[in-house]
């Protein structure tokens, strides 16, 4: 029980960090008043990531929905953050098993972290699962490609902030893994 | 049967998935109109709990600015004060507008430019497209077409048409004129009214998606109105919809004044009003002849 208390409390973390600090943070890329798009970055799916291996899709389906709801409501925008984060939970299985040598179910109580699967798979994975929620995010937020250079870039410089805050965030918050050295 | 119920558990995940991304893309497509989601809204009780909090913290971080301006708007106050004090004539002041000559020598400087005179509300509809208030002076006592009208509260109206001793005005209930208004921050828009929403809702437009806005912040009239003055209150944001067609955002306005029980106004004389109307048509008018 409490092995799974520690995913409710990273959520909340999470997620009071995007909603209370995050969104009151609008960031230029470069300091051009206007032409560049301000941005914010969305942190919170890393909780979706950072689930253990071996739970099911449905679980991470639900999960992802609900987490999502709740996004949405501080944020005002019904549906969007849900829609995206149901989206990359669903991809999420897939990805790992292309990364990853083993099948999932042989990863007992771990969970995906830069220390069991090493840096470049784990930035390969969660970068491209930030980036597919971005992009989803963003096309349903602007729902207008008429200023398609706009939306890239602001995908873009997006989902790198995002990287660089997620790195930051498993440096300062993850541990030895609970395995056999 | 039996095939459907193994399809069903093959494909569960699948189905799951699209069930959920439906469910989303109905919950996205049904706030496209005004009425919007009531669940998941920052108005509910938590996250409301949560902004309130934060905005307590920032609040007291903003503490020592807000000192700051108060103590200049105060030292601005009172600088204006001691010059009301001793500045009579003309000599020892630095006129910008002398008004009203009275004798040679002696200039009566005023530096007010409105004038606001008392008036009692004799008759009021509020249910109409358009909305009189009627009022019980007229043009023997100084009221003329286009002075504003406003109450205790906040803004009430325009004064179109005058009689000897009493006036109608167009109250800003009113569906054919728009209200030039702005937020706190300074972004301008401007304030407008349906029919349907009855006296105690005005809405507002807002485009620009960066700006926050907060339930209760306050709406004003700009000094681009030739009738109001700046800076008078028209009312509070009482909900915020957003327009996910654009981004942009409608404000639901509480108006600072009741038109249920509205009694006493005062009418304002604008000083300067005509002057500017007469430079404001000529530069139209002599852009006109240019183009031509």
């Amino acid at each position: 029980m409490i092995y799974y208390f520690k995913y409710v409390l990273q959520f909340f973390l999470l997620l009071l960090f995007q909603v209370l600090i995050l969104n009151n943070v609008l960031l230029h890329w470069w300091s051009q008043p206007s032409g560049f798009p301000v941005f914010t970055p969305y942190i919170y799916p890393l909780f979706l990531l950072l689930l253990p291996f071996e739970t099911p899709v449905w679980a991470l389906l639900v999960i992802g929905f609900l987490a999502g709801c709740v996004v949405d409501s501080f944020m005002n925008t019904p549906g969007m953050h849900a829609c995206s984060m149901v989206l990359i939970a669903y991809l999420r299985t897939n990805v790992l098993l292309a990364l990853l040598p083993k099948h999932l179910k042989e990863y007992k109580q771990l969970s995906p972290s830069v220390k069991t699967m090493g840096w470049p798979p784990f930035i390969t994975y969660a970068s491209f699962l930030i980036l597919i929620h971005h992009t989803v995010f963003f096309i349903i937020e602007l729902w207008n490609l008429s200023n398609i250079g706009y939306l890239l870039l602001k995908i873009l410089t997006s989902t790198l902030t995002t990287m660089m805050l997620i790195a930051v965030y498993l440096l300062l918050f993850s541990r030895r893994a609970p395995m056999q050295r | 049967m039996r095939v459907l119920i193994s399809f069903i558990q093959r494909f569960f995940n699948l189905i799951l998935f699209l069930g959920l991304e439906i469910l989303c893309v109905i919950m996205i497509a049904r706030t496209n109109n005004l009425q919007g989601n009531d669940i998941m809204n920052s108005a509910n009780i938590t996250v409301a709990y949560w902004y309130q909090k934060q905005s307590g913290v920032s609040n007291y971080f903003a503490l020592r600015q807000v000192n700051d301006s108060l103590l200049s708007e105060n030292a601005r106050l009172r600088q204006e004060l001691a010059r009301m004090g001793e500045v009579d004539t003309l000599k020892d002041s630095a006129v910008v507008h002398p008004v009203v000559e009275i004798k040679d020598s002696v200039k009566l400087v005023q530096y007010a430019h409105y004038y606001y005179y008392k008036a009692r509300v004799v008759n009021n509809s509020i249910g109409a497209a358009s909305n009189f208030i009627t009022i019980n002076r007229g043009y023997k006592d100084g009221i003329a077409p286009n002075m504003a009208l406003v109450s205790g509260t906040g803004v009430v109206g325009r004064v179109v048409n005058t009689s000897a001793h009493f006036a109608t005005a167009l109250s800003i209930l009113n569906t054919k004129q728009r209200l030039s208004a702005k937020l706190k921050d300074g972004t301008t828009s401007f304030v407008y009214w349906e029919q349907a929403s009855g006296p105690d809702e005005m809405l507002m437009k807002v485009v620009q998606p960066e700006i926050k806005i907060h339930k209760g912040d306050s709406i004003l009239t700009t000094s681009y109105s030739t009738v109001f003055p700046a800076d008078m209150l028209i009312g509070t944001v009482k909900q915020v919809y957003i327009l996910k067609k654009d981004n942009s955002r409608i404000l639901h306005i509480r108006p600072a004044t009741n038109f249920r029980n509205i009694q006493y106004v005062y009418a304002i004389k604008n000083e300067f009003i005509e002057e500017r109307r007469r430079l404001e048509d000529s530069t139209v008018k002599a852009d006109n002849r240019q183009k031509k």
